[in-house]
């Protein structure tokens, strides 16, 4: 195994403690239950309930844009920067491009996660790039790249939704200039059960499923909702045609419900920053007239 | 012997110095510095044609560092300033890759000798400094440092003052200058200092282990009274090197 | 007007403010950033800590895993601290491995640790040359405004001191360990090191808890880490000669800022510990 020798190294293997846990472990068919009992969910909410959404924006002064998501555990931080030229480019492109970069902190997950980005996370970034990409006038910035880092400080499922949600916010931000919004929820689908904006368990429940059930897995689902268009689909599992169908029509009536919340965020940060402007202005006055008085004008003779 | 200066220390302040200018032919300065005590054996080596005389090193328990300077340089584009050069230092461990602790050291002796250089009068240029760690037995950093300030002197590039460091650590009741690993097993705290020729002020510093404001006050006094004695050092290898010129 | 002189020429923009004693935000030039500290606010680490100071923020979070000690030491854990400083705290870092930067931050992080012996490396050993806990310490920089090293210090601390260590049995004769989970004790923490960053400027004027603005003008820096007044590590890399008594006014305030922060965590974890009783109080 090669050694990282730009960080501090610890043993060469070791293991999560829960891995010797004394608890014993639950077959299948009590997690099922367990996860779904009468008609509700472990944190007592509908099937088709999203959890409570949190955002805020420009949490990040050094950035250009950002924005921070929380669902309930899902805490997400993002951060987009100003266009520079795409390194290593020599012919024009018309179209700018998006850099996306999606990352899980080592201490967001169940099992720690390493320093260097792994194939999930790489295809993560895939997929939140592919997710932004319609959403932004690329035309705007040809030969320029935009910076996306996007940051899962805690994960309890649904972690790349949140992220596509807050890197869309975090571009308005920025002052990036798009065609829309982006909202994305994921569906967990679990045989008849389905689950809107799955936890950490939830999504191993559907993503662990016996081979023998037909619909099993999930989808993360990016849709701009003034547009009405599916930016980006991605699934995971297999799941008959009906199922698909019917989850889309589900997927989108949540997006149409989180859209508004990053429209309401966005206005709110319009309005501080104009109030905040107006606050400097006046001080900045102030400040000019003590100078003046400090310093007499110098008096052409 | 010709070639290099030894310079004993008269109150046994610090170990035994010795330094060697020009030791490397392609770089434009180089320098290389022990610390510790050391012979030399003296032989000749008889070839059909030639009789080489070969001078062999016996280190032993001292510290060695090689230092090398490149510069004024071409800089990589990503890396250029417009006002001033850009100092470039790349420290090798004795064995394998450097780890964070080396990037550390590297980081210090960079911003050591930005410091001393005279690096307006060199826009858009690099300078790079090379150390290569040969053994460590106790100041290291102080070695590296001593020998970039030589390679750069002897590079004959622009300075605002020279610097030398010095290293010390405070046992249980005593401040002790100049340790070899030997003595700093005994230590509480280990520290080294960095100061200039001009006002003898406080360049850098690094320490490890715990001590007290006075304690560290008291250390820097101290070092820096020795610090005197390496500038002297300084002085009698260059009057030293003049005379092979 | 004041936003573009000071990209047009930073240097006397910041020379006509420290002419006047007063820096660009506000503050004096010995007055510090307001600081933030939230303990325990991430659910997956075993233990976590929000340190913000001023703009400057931190998340550090502790992954505990199981691994086999040293060959040439086997009675000691181990204490991984690391420093990510990701592209999105800052524009000047990008992906790739780490920067200088953060290199340097981390090596600082575990020298301050060790020097302070924050965590006795013998507690976390299970059973020698077989079983020893790995406390993973990764600091986070969510947004990069300067005196880095002051939060990450601050947070790891503050984070050690959360962590809950569960109970473990090994069988050396069956190698088989066991944990439970459920019945958990607190690290040996002892002290806690408080580091203080100063920047000076133009060779001059020294500021305190610099911001990242400052920090790239400065011409020296100045890292100062005191534990139970007793300095662990005074760090100068390089940078303006600084005189005696210069140093000596940064060690001592060094000093007072080290009891502040220490309150300051202290409040913390009272305040987390409050709201476990009450928690516990509800439950029951």
């Amino acid at each position: 195994m090669p050694v990282d020798s730009r960080r501090i190294q610890g043993p060469d293997s070791s293991v999560p403690f829960m891995l010797y846990s004394s608890r014993e472990k639950k077959d299948y068919k009590t997690v099922k239950s367990e996860v779904f009992k009468k008609g509700l969910r472990k944190d007592g909410r509908k099937w088709d309930q999203h959890r409570k959404v949190y955002l805020k924006t420009s949490v990040v002064t050094q950035a250009k844009g950002s924005a921070f998501i929380e669902q309930n555990n899902t805490k997400v931080i993002c951060s987009v920067f100003d266009p520079r030229e795409i390194p290593r480019k020599s012919d024009y492109s018309v179209n700018g491009e998006l850099y996306c970069e999606f990352k899980y902190a080592p201490f967001s997950c169940l099992t720690r996660r390493g320093h260097q980005q792994d194939a999930e996370e790489k295809e993560f970034s895939l997929i939140l790039r592919r997710a932004l990409e319609p959403a932004v006038c690329r035309h705007e910035f040809p030969n320029f790249q935009v910076d996306i880092y996007a940051l899962v400080l805690q994960d309890d499922g649904s972690a790349l939704s949140a992220a596509i949600t807050c890197a869309s916010l975090a571009l308005a931000d920025a002052s990036v200039p798009m065609y829309d919004l982006v909202a994305s929820v994921t569906l967990g689908v679990h045989d008849d059960l389905k689950f809107l904006d799955p936890t950490a368990e939830e999504t191993i429940l559907c993503n662990t499923s016996p081979r023998t059930l037909q619909n099993h897995g999930t989808i993360v689902f990016s849709y701009s909702a003034s547009q009405q268009q599916i930016s980006e689909y991605a699934q995971t599992g297999a799941m008959n045609l009906d199922c698909i169908t019917s989850a889309i029509d589900i997927l989108t009536r949540a997006c149409d419900d989180i859209y508004p919340l990053s429209q309401q965020c966005l206005v709110k940060s319009v309005a501080k920053s104009v109030k905040k402007k107006k606050k400097r202005e006046e001080k900045l006055n102030r400040e000019r007239a003590i100078l003046a008085d400090e310093n007499e004008p110098p008096t052409n003779e | 012997m010709e070639d290099s200066a030894i310079f004993n220390v008269q109150e046994q302040w610090l170990r035994p110095l010795r330094c060697e200018l020009n030791v490397l032919s392609r770089p434009d300065g180089s320098a290389m510095i022990t610390q510790g005590s050391y012979f030399i054996l003296c032989c000749y080596v008889n070839t059909f044609l030639y009789s080489y005389r070969v001078h062999i090193f016996f280190f032993k328990g001292n510290t060695a560092v090689v230092a090398a300077v490149y510069g004024p340089v071409d800089v990589k584009p990503q890396r250029i300033l417009v006002d001033k050069a850009s100092i470039e230092t790349v420290y090798k461990p004795k064995s394998g890759l450097p780890n964070v602790a080396d990037r550390m050291r590297e980081t210090i002796i960079k911003n050591t000798c930005e410091t001393a250089l005279l690096s307006a009068i060199h826009p858009r240029t690099a300078v790079c400094i090379v150390l290569q760690e040969m053994q460590d037995s106790g100041g290291l950093l102080s070695c590296c440092i001593n020998a970039a300030c030589m390679a750069l002197m002897d590079s004959g590039i622009a300075m605002k003052f020279l610097v030398a460091a010095v290293s010390c650590m405070i046992s249980e009741d005593d401040i002790i200058l100049d340790p070899s690993d030997k003595d700093l097993m005994g230590s509480k705290a280990s520290l080294t200092f960095v100061f200039d020729s001009a006002k003898k002020n406080l360049v850098a510093s690094h320490t490890s282990g715990v001590f007290s404001q006075e304690q560290y006050h008291e250390s820097l006094l101290k070092c820096r009274q020795a610090s005197c004695e390496i500038f002297e050092f300084y002085r009698s290898l260059v009057k030293k090197y003049i005379i092979c010129i | 007007m004041d936003a573009q002189y000071k990209v047009i020429d930073p240097v006397k923009f910041y020379r006509d403010h420290l002419a006047h004693k007063i820096r660009p935000d506000g503050r004096g030039l010995l007055k510090f950033r307001p600081a933030v500290i939230n303990v325990d606010s991430i659910g997956t680490a075993d233990g976590s800590a929000i340190v913000k100071i001023g703009n400057t923020t931190v998340v550090c979070g502790v992954k505990l895993e199981l691994g086999v000690p040293k060959p040439e030491e086997s009675n000691i854990g181990w204490l991984v601290p690391n420093v990510t400083l990701p592209p999105l705290c800052s524009p000047r870092f990008h992906p790739g491995p780490p920067s200088d930067e953060a290199q340097v931050a981390s090596n600082m992080l575990a020298e301050i640790l060790s020097n302070a012996s924050v965590l006795d490396l013998r507690a976390l050993c299970v059973v020698p040359e077989r079983l020893a806990w790995a406390v993973y310490l990764d600091a986070v920089c969510l947004n990069h405004d300067g005196s880095i090293l002051d939060a990450c210090v601050v947070a790891a601390v503050a984070a050690l001191r959360t962590v809950r260590l569960p109970r473990v049995e090994h069988d050396a004769d069956k190698d088989i360990t066991k944990v439970f989970p459920d019945e958990r004790s607190s690290l040996p923490i002892t002290g806690a090191p408080i580091p203080t960053t100063h920047a000076i400027f133009e060779d001059e004027v020294i500021l305190v808890d610099p911001t990242s603005d400052e920090e790239s003008l400065a011409s020296g820096l100045v890292t100062i880490t005191v534990q139970n007044d007793q300095m662990c590590s005074v760090y100068k890399p390089g940078g303006s000669p600084l005189a005696d008594e210069n140093m000596q006014a940064c060690l001592s305030r060094a000093r007072t800022r080290a009891i502040q922060m220490n309150n300051l965590i202290e409040a913390a974890l009272a305040a987390r510990d409050k709201e476990e009783t009450k928690d516990q109080k509800l439950i029951s």
